[in-house]
């Protein structure tokens, strides 16, 4: 590789510099709130040069790297999500302050560095070693979790086991690749001359079994909610926003907007099934609101999924503004949690603690509401639209199945998300009069935003769709560029 | 200026100002409960003005839609907020406020907790009523549908009765899982359309001239039915009407039982009958069959109940049977009769559910066992409840009777049968209300009766007017006939297009 190929998008450039500074202030001396504020400048600098790019891109599609819209677009939304995530977390810093350790934001740098890596990778090596990034460093943080101590190393050792097993199985499927077309370029293998044609088929179903793990879709979603519900809330906020963002951003750039082969196709149809199935239904019986929004993120993946299935001049702003209300949507029931958070008082994973916040702290309780509401796909709320764009490209493609399991997951869902309201409703149990109110400043305005975002979104969504509509239709131009 | 949008959000925005009213002094808990109360009868007001505006003020082209409004609003997709109004809309929207000052004046004082919240949501429900009255862009309709189940479904879940939680998540789950139906049905035919002509549009008038196979059509019009139907309800999909009208404060079940209702109704009217004729006539006799079944096993349940709300609940189920039949008798006298018959059972149910929510107010119980003889005690809320009841059973000269008898008549011509069964469900209703008449008003008064406070006489004004409303509807039909007919495709489509021009 000559240096005129070496094409190396700017956001990664700045957040690698930013942790090596950031590294470099921890040797000199070290200080939590210093570490925070390093990590937030370099995310807003990250975010401020997110469509730069030094160089370009070189035709052939040797370059390890690529940049256009959509991966500006999801670039965008792993920069901001984990913004926001650092925000939520800096209330630990503040109030509990035991263990919190300047490693924590480091940790969360260097796993936004691995989702971008994923996000702007055109070639299996950075993917792979992107994919590590995030997958060791999600680890790290788990284990934050201080409360019940072995819960959050269970959880860890949970996830360090079963990522691994799945980074082999992709591992295996990127080398069958490699073995196919003699190329590390990231895309789903092509048979060509003496190979079975077996060969690429059982590549392109390995590479898609890794993703699925890393997406916890359904028959490989086990993992996701006993880690989501050791790990801290910040960063099971992570788990299920920005690690997710990577890996559906990756999905759609692998295997491109178009139509699907006919084995991916039923593939994907049973597995966006069991997905909203099982994720729905694992939902109704949860009593743990970080286990529920665990399942909820299934479901919602699988819901992104049809978008995907489903090609079209629909399927663009479909999938866009799905991501961006998923994102929106979750960030903020995240955000209300740490909020809802009080000291010695109790953490808010468990639903029945959120008993009578209406009557305690209505703003949140409407915030929470909202969230909710949107989530489950009922306006005011930005879900609702992003519901109605995915069941439109499911109509247009006639997938009656998946419509059909699109609505009764919906209806499933309305169950669940409505019950948390309702819990929220009831009378308070208790006197409420020993709890004495934190203002807390940067996460009440963190909430306000988010539900701006969210209700702002859902009433004038045109303008969410606007700008991001050639982010599905750039990625075929470029694979016919590259194979030009 | 364009009255249509204001008409929709007037009612929010001032809910807003309601509830900020509430908050300006906290300290003082009676005034500003009060300020709240005046902020919402104000702008309950200014919409009254601004809708005699409307309906007084002739538009520069003739033709029978009176007011058209149109922005874009998601270009990318072709949905723009399209607002046209028609007689129909129009007399359901004045039906809408006529009974939203009937809360205002006899219910809402009486909420203590949260009152800003409250006015803010009922006001935000009725923002939501009437944008679904005027929407004619499928995905504006379909927003404002789903919109007001959300304040309605935080009123019964929070100022409910006993069990109002749970009544509350059924009547969410039922409306919104059925609404998802319609979803895909709305946008099954906007595909429809956009493979047909290569426009993205969810137009409602343009959307109507879509060519479809019988099959599609077909399908297509159940998913609109099955949305329809839940609200309306039909009978096997009515189970969450009971809970939540019982559960509900006083004034949500008037809302609920009056307006609510009747957005099925009005939407089995504009799209149903209107987008898909065809299928709309073949399905017809199951509807009317569905309509039949909900006549006389609502009236058949009505006469099992003890608790007054359950049985006003359950009445009101029969009555939605005789407007479901009347739409699809397929004739211009059934749907006029199902229209006169929406208007005036808005009308009573709402006055004996306030009826129903004062006795309990003052008794703290809905049982009517337990309620014993109130002639003595309250003469003017028995009086009040004496006619609303008879109103409610037929009787000629009030317009329950009117609405009734027209639709019998347009079934006899369709179905003989069909006809003499729904007399048997008139039969049933005398039985349960002159049942309720008896158990509340003329049974003989309990011996261990506390003194209660009657009616006042201004709340008695207040239902003198809608006796009058009610005895004009039955006397006199013909102008609200003529005036509420829904205004037919073809012309729509023509003069809407020339409002849009200029």
């Amino acid at each position: 590789m000559i240096g005129h190929d070496i094409f190396l998008p700017t956001p990664l450039l700045v957040i690698s510099s930013g942790i090596m500074i950031m590294l470099a202030a921890m040797v000199w001396r070290r200080s939590v709130g210093r570490s925070f504020a390093y990590g937030l400048v370099t995310l807003l600098l990250s975010l401020a040069v997110v469509g730069h790019h030094p160089g370009r891109m070189s035709g052939n599609g040797d370059s390890l790297f690529i940049q256009d819209r959509w991966t500006t677009y999801t670039a965008i939304l792993i920069i901001f999500s984990t913004m926001c995530i650092l925000f939520m977390s800096w209330r630990d810093v503040a109030h509990d302050g035991t263990t919190l350790v300047d490693e924590y934001p480091l940790l969360f740098m260097l796993g936004t560095l691995g989702a971008l890596a994923m996000v702007f990778s055109a070639n299996y090596m950075p993917f792979f070693l992107g994919l590590e990034i995030l997958g060791i460093s999600i680890m790290g943080l788990v284990t934050f979790r201080h409360r019940p101590v072995m819960l959050g190393y269970e959880a860890a050792m949970k996830y360090l086991v079963l990522s691994g097993a799945s980074s082999a199985i992709l591992l295996f499927g990127i080398g069958l690749a490699y073995g196919v077309t003699g190329s590390l370029r990231f895309m789903p293998p092509i048979a060509t001359g003496e190979v079975p044609a077996a060969l690429p088929v059982a590549a392109t179903v390995m590479v898609l079994v890794g993703m699925f793990f890393k997406l916890s879709a359904v028959p490989f979603h086990m993992w996701l909610l006993d880690v989501m519900e050791g790990a801290p809330i910040p960063v099971a906020a992570f788990l299920a926003i920005v690690s997710k963002i990577a890996i559906f951003s990756s999905l759609v750039r692998y295997f491109g907007t178009g139509a699907q082969p006919p084995f991916l196709n039923d593939i994907l149809s049973v597995v966006i099934i069991l997905t909203i199935m099982v994720g729905n239904l694992l939902a109704l019986r949860q009593a743990s609101l970080t286990r529920l929004l665990a399942c909820s993120s299934i479901a919602h993946v699988g819901y992104l999924l049809i978008a995907f299935l489903c090609p079209g001049h629909l399927q663009s702003g479909a999938i866009t503004v799905y991501l961006a209300a998923y994102t929106a949507s979750t960030l903020g029931v995240f955000a209300t949690m740490t909020a809802f958070v009080v000291p010695d008082g109790p953490d808010g994973t468990v639903i029945a603690q959120w008993r009578g916040l209406f009557f305690r702290r209505p703003f949140l309780a409407t915030a929470m509401s909202l969230m909710l509401f949107s989530l489950a796909g009922i306006p005011p709320g930005i879900g609702f639209f992003a519901k109605f764009e995915v069941a439109a490209t499911g109509v247009e493609h006639q997938r009656d199945i998946l419509l059909c399991v699109l609505v009764i997951g919906s209806i499933i869902g309305l169950y669940y998300y409505l019950n948390i309201i309702r819990v929220m409703m009831a009378a308070p149990s208790s006197p409420s009069s020993t709890l004495n109110r934190h203002a807390r400043p940067e996460l009440t305005a963190l909430v306000i935003v988010l539900t701006i975002i969210v209700v702002i979104g859902g009433l004038f969504p045109a303008r969410a769709i606007h700008p991001l509509l050639p982010a599905a239709t750039v990625p075929p131009e470029t694979r016919d560029g590259i194979r030009h | 200026m364009n009255p249509l949008p204001a008409l929709v959000l007037l009612p929010v925005v001032g809910g807003g100002l309601a509830w900020l009213a509430e908050h300006i002094q906290p300290h003082t808990t009676t005034p500003a409960r009060d300020a709240s109360w005046w902020v919402v009868l104000g702008i309950l007001t200014v919409e009254t003005l601004l809708l005699v505006m409307v309906t007084f003020h002739h538009p520069a082209h003739a033709g029978p839609w009176l007011g058209h409004f149109s922005v874009p609003w998601i270009p990318a997709m072709g949905i723009a907020i399209r607002l046209d109004m028609d007689g129909l809309s129009l007399s359901l929207i004045w039906l809408s406020l006529i009974l939203c000052f009937l809360c205002v004046f006899l219910a809402t004082r009486q909420v203590t907790v949260n009152a800003g919240a409250f006015h803010f949501l009922f006001l935000a429900t009725l923002t939501g009523i009437i944008g679904t009255f005027l929407a004619t862009d499928l995905f504006l309709f379909f927003f404002f549908w789903e919109l007001m189940l959300v304040p309605m479904f935080v009123l019964i879940a929070a100022w409910g009765h006993e069990d109002r939680q749970r009544a509350a998540m059924k009547f969410f789950m039922f409306t919104q899982g059925s609404g998802l139906l319609m979803l895909l049905s709305i946008l099954g035919l906007v595909i429809a359309h956009y493979q047909e002509s290569g426009e993205l549009t969810f137009d409602y008038f343009t959307l109507a001239h879509t060519p479809l196979s019988p099959a599609v059509s077909m399908l297509l019009m159940l998913g609109f039915f099955i949305a329809f139907a839940v609200k309306l309800p039909v009978v096997p999909v009515h189970v969450w009407l009971p809970d939540a009208h019982t559960q509900a404060p006083t004034a949500a079940s008037v809302l609920l039982a009056g307006i609510l209702l009747k957005t099925g109704g009005y939407g089995m009217i504009r799209f149903n009958v209107m987008l898909f004729p065809d299928a709309a006539s073949h399905f017809a006799p199951i509807a009317m069959g569905l309509g039949v079944a909900g006549i006389l096993y609502g009236a058949w349940l009505s006469c099992a109940q003890d608790d007054v709300k359950r049985l006003i609940a359950y009445s009101s189920i029969s009555h939605m049977g005789f407007v479901l039949l009347g739409i699809f008798t397929g004739s211009r006298m059934g749907m006029q009769g199902a229209i006169i018959q929406m208007l005036a059972h808005g009308l009573s149910t709402a006055a004996l559910f306030l009826i129903a929510g004062a006795i309990q107010d003052r008794l703290h119980t809905r049982d009517m066992y337990r309620i014993g003889g109130l002639w003595t005690a309250m003469p003017r809320l028995s009086t009040a409840g004496l006619f609303f009841a008879v109103a409610s059973l037929g009787m000629p000269g009030l317009g329950n009777f009117a609405g009734e008898f027209l639709v019998l008549l347009a079934t006899w011509h369709v179905s003989p049968t069909t006809a003499t069964l729904t007399t048997a469900g008139l039969v049933l209703s005398a039985i349960y209300a002159l049942r309720m008449v008896n158990r509340i008003f003329l049974a003989a008064s309990r011996p261990d009766q506390h003194p209660i406070q009657d009616f006042p006489v201004r709340q008695m004004a207040v239902f003198a007017c809608i006796m009058v409303f009610l005895v004009v509807l039955g006397l006199y039909p013909q102008p609200f006939m003529m005036f509420s007919a829904p205004s037919p495709l073809s012309v729509t489509a023509v003069t809407s297009r020339e409002g849009a021009t200029p």
